[in-house]
């Protein structure tokens, strides 16, 4: 049981990761706080709920080709966003930029309301991924480990791009130091467009693929959102491995506080988001997370 | 500025005397203020219980109103907060001369609400919002409950796991704030008072709303359970239902939980085929024996395009209630009114001899307990073998109650 309650940990941890390395991705780079992440969160998992039965409904394919699918989508509508809105605010303070990623918030739940209504929708989960694998006494749910793989995937090729393509590069310097990155000619606007697209894009991706393990429904976005920022200020904001990492603590530590101490599980993750602010604040003040 | 609001305060105080003392209207629009969470977490209850509602009103008015007057419906958003709800309920009474507050869904915008109907002296019911403080502890004698409250729910799911002998080792489950935990003391106490040899484990309280349930399945799974009671709704539940299955919850468990239709539709196919037990409030599928039944969901349908929920039942139950409580008294002047609701018997959709305790407000209404099961003509499960569990045998008598106050002063 406790190897179950492991993997538990593990999957609800990438979970996390797919969520929480858009928005630090988003920080690092543009230093932009985007209370609206779970908002596009919830949005790739509505679009996922429609495109699913236009394509392919039961089948693998035609579950990650939904998933896709809403994730483009919801990029696509994260850069009109920056495009016409927060590029004009990015050298304001950041009040400025919470009051207007709050209204996204606002503007997207009352449209997603307007679209598919109050009620709860459900996706379906593709046949040849519901089930267990059985071992022993154990039963380890196929669904979560296909995701956990995915999520495996997601990450290597984020360090693919980081670390050996020209995009990552820029992407480095600008999360690095933007006001040298900038000197020497990268175009700022190009790559701020393009990493919020990409975090954009991964807050969709996770949304469609956390769709059928749960329910669809449009106060998921302030639900997604508390859980980001925690493993954000574990991992340290705008430090993609800090997000990895604190997404894992986060995940292991809640499912074995489940196990062991019941009542304690929640104040145990808050603990640790204790003791890492306190210490950051003691250690080096000058931390991914400027 | 202090003199200002004091000013200010004194003016609100003077025109909450003033509706308060104030003689009621006894002509113009009789107006029913719903003050509901069309927002927030309440947003697709409230909309069926508003559109059971909106249909009754219509329906009084058609058949001439109450006490020859018509019916006026007045919506306000409470957006599903205390603070909210209460200050909304607040305007339509000084501002709107409301004859009745209604429409609330969450516990504390209820507590909130029953608050200003105590102060303001106004009749105010629920017909979605079930805790049981608002009979109990912050009882006022302006507040009535027209459905199973939260306590008399798990009564009825402790009364129907009792009777099933099979199961030995019960796992409780529920979210954890007051009514997960309310609900599941109230589950154990009275399973254990039937079946003193069952053994109850330590329960489990995920936090409200939660969406990976599976560290607390895999947690109640090892305590190899014969059926785990989860006290859970919504999103949670649709998680628990969903990731149950991947790890054999219904191979190796039953599961009894709160289902109402709403959550049954949501489910669709995504709900076992067996072992899951749904405890609920007003399934329409249970009452189409009454033929008054069979004309309001035909009449529903025919206006919605689809199945009423366990809320809109409710809703229209409530209302029509406040209609002949009113039509009994002869007046919707509160104190002659809430006299009437504790006097009459009430025949409404969910069965009859429907009526209102004095001493706590709380309705003699039933719980429904059933099996889930795919049933030809309709795309989502409904339950078969309801069992209906009367008010009566669910409450707590006035003695329970009365110490309950006492111990809460």
């Amino acid at each position: 049981m406790i190897l179950v309650q492991l993997v538990n940990g593990l999957m609800e941890g990438m979970m996390l990761f797919l969520i929480a390395s858009g928005l630090t991705l988003i920080f690092g780079v543009s230093r932009i706080i985007n209370f609206a992440h779970g908002s596009l969160y919830m949005l790739g998992a509505f679009l996922t709920w429609q495109l699913v039965p236009l394509l392919a409904p039961g089948t693998v394919a035609g579950f990650f080709g939904a998933v896709l699918l809403s994730a483009v989508l919801v990029a696509v509508i994260g850069t009109i966003f920056e495009m016409l809105i927060l590029r004009r605010i990015y050298g304001a303070d950041t009040l400025m930029q919470l009051i207007i990623t709050i209204a996204l918030v606002f503007i997207l739940r009352d449209a997603v309301r307007t679209i598919w209504g109050p009620n709860s929708l459900s996706v379906p989960m593709p046949d040849a991924m519901m089930g267990a694998l059985v071992i022993g006494d154990n039963f380890f749910p196929i669904f979560p480990f296909v995701i956990f793989g995915a999520g495996l995937v997601v990450v290597l090729a984020m360090i693919l791009v980081i670390h050996f393509t020209r995009a990552g590069i820029l992407l480095r310097a600008a999360t690095d130091d933007r006001g040298m990155a900038s000197l020497l000619g990268v175009n700022e606007k190009l790559v701020f467009t393009l990493v919020f697209a990409a975090g954009c894009f991964l807050a969709g991706l996770a949304g469609g693929m956390a769709a059928p393990y749960g329910d669809v429904n449009y106060l998921l976005d302030t639900t997604v959102i508390v859980s980001a920022f925690i493993v954000c200020v574990i991992g340290g904001l705008g430090n993609l491995y800090g997000a990895l990492a604190g997404a894992m603590v986060v995940g292991v530590t809640k499912a074995m506080g489940v196990m062991f101490f019941p009542r304690l599980a929640m104040v145990l993750i808050f603990l640790i988001m204790a003791a890492v602010l306190v210490a950051r604040s003691l250690g080096r003040q000058a931390g991914p997370a400027r | 500025m202090l003199m200002k609001k004091v000013a200010a305060r004194i003016v609100l105080a003077a025109a909450a005397a003033g509706v308060a003392g104030a003689a009621w209207a006894e002509d113009g629009p009789i107006k029913v203020g719903f003050v509901g969470g069309l927002t927030g977490a309440c947003a697709a209850l409230v909309e069926d219980e508003l559109n059971a509602v909106r249909m009754g009103v219509d329906e009084l008015n058609a058949a001439g109103g109450i006490l020859g007057r018509q019916v006026e419906l007045v919506v306000r958003d409470s957006q599903t907060k205390p603070d909210e709800g209460a200050k909304q309920s607040r305007e339509l009474i000084v501002g709107e001369d409301i004859d009745l507050l209604t429409g609330v869904c969450s516990s504390s915008v209820m507590l909130a609400m029953t608050a200003v109907s105590k102060e303001l002296k106004v009749p105010f019911y629920s017909a979605i919002g079930s805790t049981q403080k608002a009979n109990v502890e912050a009882y006022q004698p302006y507040f009535w409950q027209v459905q199973a409250n939260a306590t008399m729910e798990a009564v009825a799911a402790a009364e129907y796991v009792a009777k099933k002998p099979e199961w030995r080792r019960i796992v409780p489950m529920g979210f954890d704030y007051e009514w997960g935990h309310s609900s599941v003391d109230a589950f154990t106490t009275h399973l254990k008072k039937l079946r003193p040899e069952i053994e109850i484990t330590d329960p489990i309280f995920p936090k409200v709303g939660e969406a990976n349930m599976a560290p607390y399945i895999t947690a109640a799974l090892a305590k190899q359970p014969d059926a785990i009671f989860a006290a859970v709704f919504g999103g949670g539940l649709a998680s628990l239902i969903k990731q149950g299955q991947g790890y054999g919850m219904f191979e190796r468990s039953n599961l009894v939980t709160l289902l109402t239709v709403d959550a049954l539709q949501s489910m669709g196919d995504a709900m076992p085929k067996e072992r899951v037990f749904g405890v609920a409030r007003a399934p329409f599928f249970a009452i189409e024996d009454s033929e008054d039944a069979r004309a309001f969901i035909a009449h529903y349908r025919s206006k919605y395009g689809e199945y009423p929920t366990d809320w809109s039942i409710n809703g229209y139950d409530g209302l029509m209630f406040y209609a002949a409580a009113a039509e009994a008294a002869g007046s919707v002047e509160p104190d002659a009114l809430m006299k009437a609701v504790h006097e009459i018997t009430f025949d409404g959709l969910r069965g009859n001899a429907l009526k209102v305790r004095a001493f706590d407000g709380q309705m003699n209404a039933p719980s429904y307990v059933g099996e889930v099961s795919f049933e030809d003509g309709y795309d989502f499960a409904i339950m078969k073998n309801v069992e209906v569990y009367a008010g009566e045998a669910l409450m707590w008598p006035e003695e329970t109650i009365q110490a309950a106050r006492d111990a809460a002063k």
